[in-house]
């Protein structure tokens, strides 16, 4: 029984080019994100990830190249329309509402409020308890990485297919980025997870697939366990060594 | 941004202002007075809680605002005379009766107005998101084709404005004067403000609202079409500006067309003072300048205007914000 | 050997007496000067006369604007300042000599230049936003101050006042090639000499070194900040410095009519004439203010006698007859089409023009 079973991808991304005004920031981005896996976007900084995340939700347009959730195309769809489609985003600044409570910005995630969807907050809940705790207190108040917690759980709560996050470790000490790792492990049952990071530590534990960019290309992809290994790839386009 | 910031000086502001005249002024003038200013202020309310809404969601400078107002009390004006034609329910009746001529012509006014509100949004203020300088240029040329209409429409004159006949007058109440129609419109715009409060607080679009205050292009990213409710919401905030046009209206009982320039500026302040985006900012402020012009216009009348310009350089030199946080 | 900054001076200069645009203004000068010569109509006069005022304002108000890339809505302000410091000098306080006309405008260039400092100061360390809002809160202030302080500003009804020596009306020079030099034609010349001062003073203000760094704040304030520049500091230097040149406009305005009155100077419907010249004429580049203003005064000037046509061809229904009264309204709607369609102004777009041509 083959281990790795190739099945139908969830997002495909092919050669998408996005300007910025006139800079030309994504130049030929192309990657495949597989069900039951964690897939890591990783490089340099201004390498484009970020502005992959946000072309990929809609903020950004294309100029060229095609983007399919499943069968369907999303890359001339306004934000709104791919977040229903399925897609969470977690911005690079979090995005979370500092002045509405965390149960507010629960509320404004939330698409529709039924019993699925709180037996999702139940689940939420169990992975992260401070939620829980805090829920009627302003989001504004909480500590870095539990912003960061309500950040990432909160497009949980429509039970979206795909979840995109963008650098989650920013700012945050060591032993909160433990804590961080932990929780994402446990999201991976419900999503399909992209993960942008810089921090390579993160990215190893929690990447199973990773694609490396480099000026606004992708230039090289594989597993994750590959890269570790790999000390020239780490050093050319992650600046890194050990 | 912490949301703990120092709530107390605002409090302490309007209870000052509040308070002070007491010592100046006898009880009885002060009754009036204060009764009158809270008037005042509710009225600023209106007219700027939707400018500042407006600026806060959409991030819009809203010059034709004020041509939003005169348009409320025009329209407000013809729905009460041609109501009262036909029904006479604004003369010497019940005093219901008075009050549900008033209210109908209130509600007519809010709902054209709001439907003038959108079209402007669609046609004058999508084109020129994002740029403030674009969209001060279009807001004043939107502004003197409204008002240029209202002068086609109805005549370059003033007019005068009836008043429901129950409205009119004062009542005694141990021996102090308290006029009926000031008394009235603070009713009116207090329930109306709960409104929104409640509105804002309790609903999920009033929370969709006030998310999207601090940051609109997350609320795209969790599934919700902004843009229609930026067209909601100015149409909301136009409403509001056509009620104080109309309650105004009534207020100093004669309408023109320039009406709203003048409003316009007393609102900017307010909303400035209040802090840009923020409701609870908007009727503090709008309490406060419509209490210390009152006041000050009793006491030494030359300066009641200068007294709202001294509130506004205060206010900046403290909190150049204004007083409330966006969202609030 | 010159270094590079040198060498690009220098051929800047080369290209300035080849360039065609040149040849322009000069003939637009030309005509500025020979106007009273060429047209003996008193109404053409007034008109020539207060387009070459209103553009030194709107020029003033393009430093800001289209310069420094702030908004102001009370810019009119200083202009209000300066006429009334002339006005009040002159009438009010009936101190008529030459002397006590240019310290008027001395007073009012000072004052200006520091209630700009000041409200400059206070309002563009938040967002530039507010210095819109904030500018429009003191000048309708200051309208209605004027408006209620009869004792100094004459209120509502305001000051009317005779100029001195051979400014005055009733002077007369003589004739020069046919044309009667009164104290008019005299004032004439004056404030076309002092709006020409004001203009080449602002052409060198935006090209200084002063000018450029402001021009690179309005691209790019992160970046200019990032460099390490007290972008504040600057935006309120040009507001000051345009609030000065407004005042002394505003002077020249009260020389012109004799009479100052918080609507002729104060109002906000002159700030809306301004931004409608802006708009038409160009941001950005001052001599659209030369043209905004002509467009202007143009149409204000000949329009109503358009009206009048056209209301004797319509049947006498009064709103067919406001209809075609109420020109403001036309005005209003073109004021969009134009802010759309045509987002650089005249000016704005003919330059683009020339320098798409230039490239191909």
């Amino acid at each position: 029984m083959e281990a790795d079973l190739v099945a139908e991808p969830i997002l495909k991304v092919e050669g998408v080019h996005t300007f910025i005004g006139k800079h030309h920031i994504l130049q030929g981005v192309s990657f495949t994100v597989h069900p039951g896996k964690v897939t890591v976007l990783l490089g340099r900084n201004g390498a484009g990830k970020s502005t992959t995340l946000r072309t990929i939700i809609g903020l950004l347009s294309p100029s060229q190249g095609t983007i399919f959730l499943r069968n369907r195309a999303i890359h001339h769809l306004k934000p709104y329309e791919i977040s229903r489609l399925g897609i969470g985003f977690v911005p690079e600044d979090r995005g979370i509402f500092n002045f509405l409570t965390v149960e507010e910005n629960f509320r404004v995630a939330m698409l529709q409020e039924d019993g699925k969807t709180r037996e999702m907050m139940e689940t939420i809940f169990d992975i992260f308890p401070d939620l829980k705790k805090f829920w009627k207190t302003k989001a504004g108040n909480l500590s870095g990485g539990q912003k960061q917690m309500l950040a990432i759980a909160r497009p949980l709560v429509n039970r979206n297919e795909l979840l995109l996050i963008d650098e989650p470790s920013k700012g945050l000490a060591p032993i909160v980025i433990d804590h961080l790792i932990d929780s994402i492990n446990k999201l991976k049952e419900y999503t399909v997870i992209i993960l942008v990071e810089q921090n390579f530590y993160m990215a190893s534990s929690l990447g199973d697939d990773f694609y490396l960019f480099d000026d606004g290309k992708t230039v090289h992809q594989g597993q994750m366990q590959e890269l570790i290994q790999n000390e020239d790839l780490k050093k050319k386009y992650l600046g890194i060594s050990g | 941004m912490s949301p703990q910031r120092k709530t107390w000086l605002p409090k302490l502001a309007v209870i000052a202002i509040f308070l002070l005249p007491i010592l100046i002024i006898n009880p009885k003038t002060y009754i009036t007075l204060t009764i009158s200013g809270l008037a005042m202020g509710m009225l600023l309310f209106l007219v700027s809680s939707g400018f500042s809404l407006i600026f806060g969601f959409l991030s819009v400078l809203n010059l034709a605002h004020g041509a939003l107002f005169t348009w409320g009390a025009y329209i407000g004006f013809t729905a009460f005379t041609l109501i009262n034609k036909w029904t006479g329910w604004g003369g010497p009746n019940s005093i219901f009766l008075n009050i549900v001529i008033f209210l109908l012509a209130l509600i007519v006014a809010a709902l054209l107005v709001a439907v003038l509100g959108i079209i402007t949004e669609r046609l004058v203020i999508r084109p020129v998101y994002g740029s403030h300088l674009f969209q001060i240029f279009i807001t004043v040329g939107a502004m003197i084709v409204m008002e240029e209409l209202i002068r086609i429409v109805w005549g370059p004159n003033d007019e005068v404005m009836p008043v429901p006949f129950n409205f009119m007058g004062s009542w005694d109440l141990f021996d102090v004067v308290v006029s009926k129609y000031p008394l009235i419109a603070i009713v009116i715009g207090f329930i109306l403000y709960l409104i929104i409060f409640m509105i804002l607080r309790k609903t999920k679009i009033g929370t969709i609202v006030r998310a999207g205050v601090e940051n609109p292009e997350m609320v795209q990213v969790m599934g919700h079409n902004i843009y229609r409710y930026f067209t909601g919401v100015f149409a909301a905030g136009s409403a509001l500006a056509a009620i104080g046009g109309g309650m105004w209206a009534t207020f100093v009982k004669s309408i023109h067309p320039a009406m709203g320039g003048e409003i316009i500026v007393f609102a900017l302040i307010v909303a400035i003072i209040g802090g840009l985006g923020s409701m609870t900012g908007s009727v503090v402020g709008a309490l406060m300048v419509g209490l210390s012009y009152n006041y000050v216009a009793y006491l030494v009348p030359k300066a009641a205007l200068g007294i709202t310009m001294l509130l506004l350089v205060i206010i900046l030199s403290i909190r150049p914000t204004g007083l409330f946080p966006e969202g609030t | 050997m010159m270094n590079p900054v040198q060498l690009f001076r220098l051929e800047e200069k080369e290209v300035r007496f080849r360039n065609p645009s040149f040849f322009l203004r000069i003939l637009l000068l030309l005509f500025f000067v020979l106007t009273p010569f060429l047209f003996r109509s008193f109404e053409v006069l007034d008109v020539v006369l207060k387009i070459i005022i209103f553009a030194a304002l709107v020029a003033s108000y393009d430093v800001i604007l289209g310069y420094t890339g702030i908004v102001s809505l009370g810019h009119v302000l200083y202009f209000g300042i300066g006429c009334y410091f002339v006005g009040i000098f002159m009438g009010k306080l009936g101190w008529t000599s030459y002397g006590h006309l240019v310290l008027s405008f001395l007073i009012a260039i000072v004052i200006s230049g520091i209630l700009s400092v000041l409200i400059g100061l206070f309002s563009l360390r938040i967002r530039a936003i507010f210095f819109a809002m904030v500018t429009l809160a003191f000048m309708e202030f200051t309208f209605i101050l004027s408006s209620q302080w009869r004792s100094v500003t004459g209120g509502d009804d305001g000051i009317s006042f005779k100029l001195p020596g051979i400014l005055a009306i009733d002077f007369s020079f003589g004739k020069i090639l046919g044309v009667e030099f009164s104290g008019r034609i005299i004032s004439y010349y004056l404030i076309l000499l002092l709006s020409l001062f004001l203009f080449l003073l602002m052409l060198r203000f935006v090209h200084s070194p002063v000018g450029r760094v402001l021009q690179s704040i309005r691209d790019n304030e992160q970046r200019s900040i990032a460099l390490g520049y007290r972008t504040y500091l600057f935006q309120v230097i040009a507001s000051s410095f345009a609030s000065c040149v407004a005042a002394v406009t505003g002077g020249c305005f009260a020389i012109w009519v004799r009479y100052v009155s918080p609507d002729s100077s104060l109002s906000v419907s002159i700030m809306l004439d301004v931004l409608l010249m802006v708009i038409v004429g160009g941001m950005g580049t001052l001599y659209g203010g030369i043209f905004g203003a002509a467009f202007l005064m143009v149409t204000r000037a000949f329009l109503p006698k358009l009206q009048v046509l056209i209301a004797s061809l319509l049947p006498g229904i009064p709103f067919a007859i406001r209809l075609s009264e109420r020109w403001l309204f036309y005005f209003g709607l073109l004021f969009i089409i134009i802010v759309y369609f045509f987002p650089k102004g005249i000016v704005g777009t003919a330059q683009e023009i020339l320098a798409r041509r230039k490239r191909e």
